[in-house]
């Protein structure tokens, strides 16, 4: 069964737990956790230091001096079990758009310095991927990766890099990863590892298949724009992004606006994610139907 | 008198860059090492001519002080 | 106030237990590897035992003391000099104003510690003064020791004199091999039952690919139970591959066939399991040893992990000094 009927409580060293909600990437089991980790800090549980919430699942760091793993595991029961169903959740939910290029010029010198370097038997990263998940070519591979907004489900790996999922499920595509992984990923790189899909707030190794790039920072030590008044970092989980397909020369456009600081981030902020209507929208949908 | 050049920390020998009879200039890098993924660069602490080397490129596991290059 | 002559080879502001809170945003805990010998130096000098100090690998820098202090020296010996004297470690030295202290490579064990009456005073970053460096976060202006950075210390209370009790020290291993203990979980039942046996029997060598980070292991490969294969596709395609989840630090994760301790730099979370984990009380012995050192696991339950903590705990007082 992909949802368990009961999480599962997995020790992590001699301070962590690992609440596994199911098996597979669903939103619902990311509303869990999220739900989960808000109902943590709404009930002061004493003895849990932090929590990261992921696709599928929770890490909970916790003090044992404090508390110990079975006692936390009966805490966390009763907090799951009061939690309610999923689909009463609702939550409120930034909508960004980023200006993308698809199939840009810098995520392919990536790959072909890692073609050249480290596995000349890799296929160009969009062609690949389309062939994978029978699109026609790249330019369908555009439309579907477009065409929806993505979940923010958790940031990590590297602070700040968003991890999301597909809301429309027409648009659900999968990708394997590198094997070696690669040594260098162009800051603001677009890519996909398994269903989910990641953008890199800085240039890092990465295993990622990789296909666009955004000129805009979703990271910023110097807190240059508004949006990063709270945080150094962008996103919060349950934010939703949409990649807006563009030029090279609209991406340099905005790039030079990023540089002088006159950028203006695109971002809606009066929506509410409500899970119900998700629901309902997404039981409508004829998903053989692709862009 | 040789200047004997010998590795500042324990690691691996990245790159040789002279062999015996090479001329090297003061400053001149000589050997670079990898430790947890860094580079350190071992300068000639003097100029004149490479007289030994005693690492080849390659060699993992040395600890710091080891005799690497003698110049002169 | 210090200023730094020469930086050796990473050396950087921590403090314990570092930068916590933010693991779901990202941020690693930083903070000194052997927080054993961290701790025992901060008391040495009459700080709180989590105090910000530096931590000097592999090749300690050179440091002038601007202002007269009270330090002590922890953790791997790197022959250390003021002024050209040598300074004894695991006890508190009096430093007069404008004194030179210079580290040299480490020669036992690998990370060596200094530890100043009062703590590094650096503007905390999100809630510490550890240092990140990869992301610019933390330290001296997000780095580590550079030629030329000036580190203020804030006012202290330290007595020269005063010795760490011999038993109270770690030691650290002589023949490059050592029993590192491990909790099982949280992905150990995604390998076989042979597969456990053999990570727990076999010797791991430290790889030179390794840095705060991960911790690479070379060994035997893995064999995975029936849940590796048996999964939706998402997950990803090879046996070790999982969805995205979150890393506790010090797990032990599986990138195809390769081991990587997640040490105090790394990532948190990914698509990787982590079939065991190192817990918190042994991560000592990871700070201390050096490539090609040699790693034995012994399985620990979590309850003893927990219990190997506080005596840690314990022992990093001033019941621990003369």
């Amino acid at each position: 069964m992909t949802t368990y009927a009961q999480p599962r409580y997995l020790p992590g060293g001699d301070r962590y737990m690992l609440i596994e909600f199911g098996n597979e990437m669903n939103l619902e089991l990311n509303f869990m956790a999220q739900g989960l980790a808000g109902a943590i800090v709404a009930n002061k549980v004493g003895g849990v230091i932090e929590t990261a919430p992921c696709f599928a699942s929770m890490l909970v760091h916790y003090e044992p001096d404090d508390i110990s793993f079975a006692d936390l595991q009966t805490e966390m029961e009763r907090l799951i079990g009061s939690l309610g169903p999923s689909d009463d959740i609702e939550l409120p939910s930034r909508l960004f758009y980023f200006p993308t290029v698809y199939c840009d010029p810098w995520t392919k010198a990536a790959i072909d310095d890692y073609t050249a370097k480290i596995n000349p038997e890799k296929e160009y990263d969009p062609a690949f991927v389309a062939r994978l998940n029978g699109l026609s070519g790249p330019e369908q591979l555009v439309r579907v990766h477009s065409g929806t907004e993505y979940w923010v489900a958790a940031l990590g790996f590297w602070p700040g890099l968003p991890f999301m999922m597909a809301l429309d499920p027409r648009c659900v595509i999968t990708a394997p990863k590198y094997n070696p992984p690669r040594t260098w990923t162009p800051q603001g790189t677009v890519g996909m590892g398994g269903a989910s899909t990641a953008i890199y707030p800085v240039a890092t190794p990465g295993g990622y298949q990789i296909f666009a790039r955004i000129p805009v920072p979703i990271w910023d030590p110097k807190q240059r724009f508004d949006v990063f008044a709270d945080s150094i970092c962008l996103f919060r989980p349950g934010d939703r992004v949409k990649f807006v397909p563009v030029s090279v020369a609209e991406f340099e456009d905005v790039e030079r606006q990023v540089a002088d600081g006159s950028y203006t981030y695109n971002v809606v902020e009066y929506q509410k994610f409500s899970v119900a209507q998700y629901k309902a929208w997404v039981s409508r949908l004829d998903r053989s139907k692709r862009f | 008198m040789a200047t004997e050049v010998r590795t500042q920390t324990a690691g691996n020998m990245w790159k040789v860059l002279v062999k015996p009879g090479d001329t090297v200039a003061e400053g001149q890098v000589l050997f670079i090492m990898e430790v947890m993924k860094m580079e350190v660069a071992h300068e000639a602490p003097v100029a004149g001519v490479v007289s030994a080397v005693h690492v080849a490129e390659g060699a993992e596991g040395l600890d710091a002080e080891d005799l690497v290059v003698e110049i002169g | 106030m210090i200023e730094v002559i020469k930086p050796g080879l990473e050396t950087a502001v921590q403090d314990w237990p570092g930068r916590i809170g933010f693991w779901n945003q990202g941020f690693p805990p930083s903070g000194p590897m052997d927080s054993w010998s961290f701790r025992l130096g901060n008391v040495l000098v009459g700080n709180a035992p989590g105090a910000a100090g530096l931590e000097c690998q592999y090749l300690g820098p050179t440091l002038r003391f601007v202002d007269a202090a009270v330090i002590a020296l922890t953790g791997a010996d790197m022959g250390a000099k003021l002024d050209g004297v040598a300074v004894p470690l695991w006890e508190s030295v009096a430093v007069a104003a404008g004194q030179v202290l210079a580290l040299g490579p480490a020669k036992s064990g690998t990370r060596g510690y200094i530890a100043i009456a009062g703590g590094i005073a650096t503007e905390p970053w999100l809630g510490s003064r550890s240092t990140f460096h990869q992301a610019g976060v933390g330290g001296i202006g997000g780095s580590a020791l550079k030629v030329g950075h000036e580190i203020p210390i804030g006012p202290g209370n330290g007595t020269a004199g005063r010795r760490v009790k011999p038993e109270a020290r770690p030691v650290f291993s002589t023949d490059k091999r050592w029993s590192v203990e491990v909790c099982a979980g949280p992905n150990d039942d995604w390998i076989d039952a042979a597969g456990q046996q053999r990570f727990l029997s076999a010797d791991w060598k430290l790889s030179s690919k390794s840095n705060r980070t991960g911790f690479r292991l070379e060994g035997p490969d893995w064999t995975f139970a029936e849940k590796a294969y048996d999964k939706p596709p998402e997950h990803g395609s090879l046996p070790s591959n999982i969805i995205d989840h979150g890393y506790p630090l010090g797990a032990i994760n599986l990138a195809g066939q390769t081991p990587i301790i997640l040490v105090n730099d790394g990532p948190s979370m990914g698509g990787f399991i982590n079939p065991y984990t190192v817990p918190q009380a042994a991560f000592w012995k990871l700070g201390q040893s050096r490539p090609g050192d040699i790693y034995n696991f012994r399985q620990v339950s979590v309850e003893r992990a927990q219990a190997m903590a506080r005596e840690m705990k314990a022992l990093c007082t001033q019941a621990s000094i003369l």
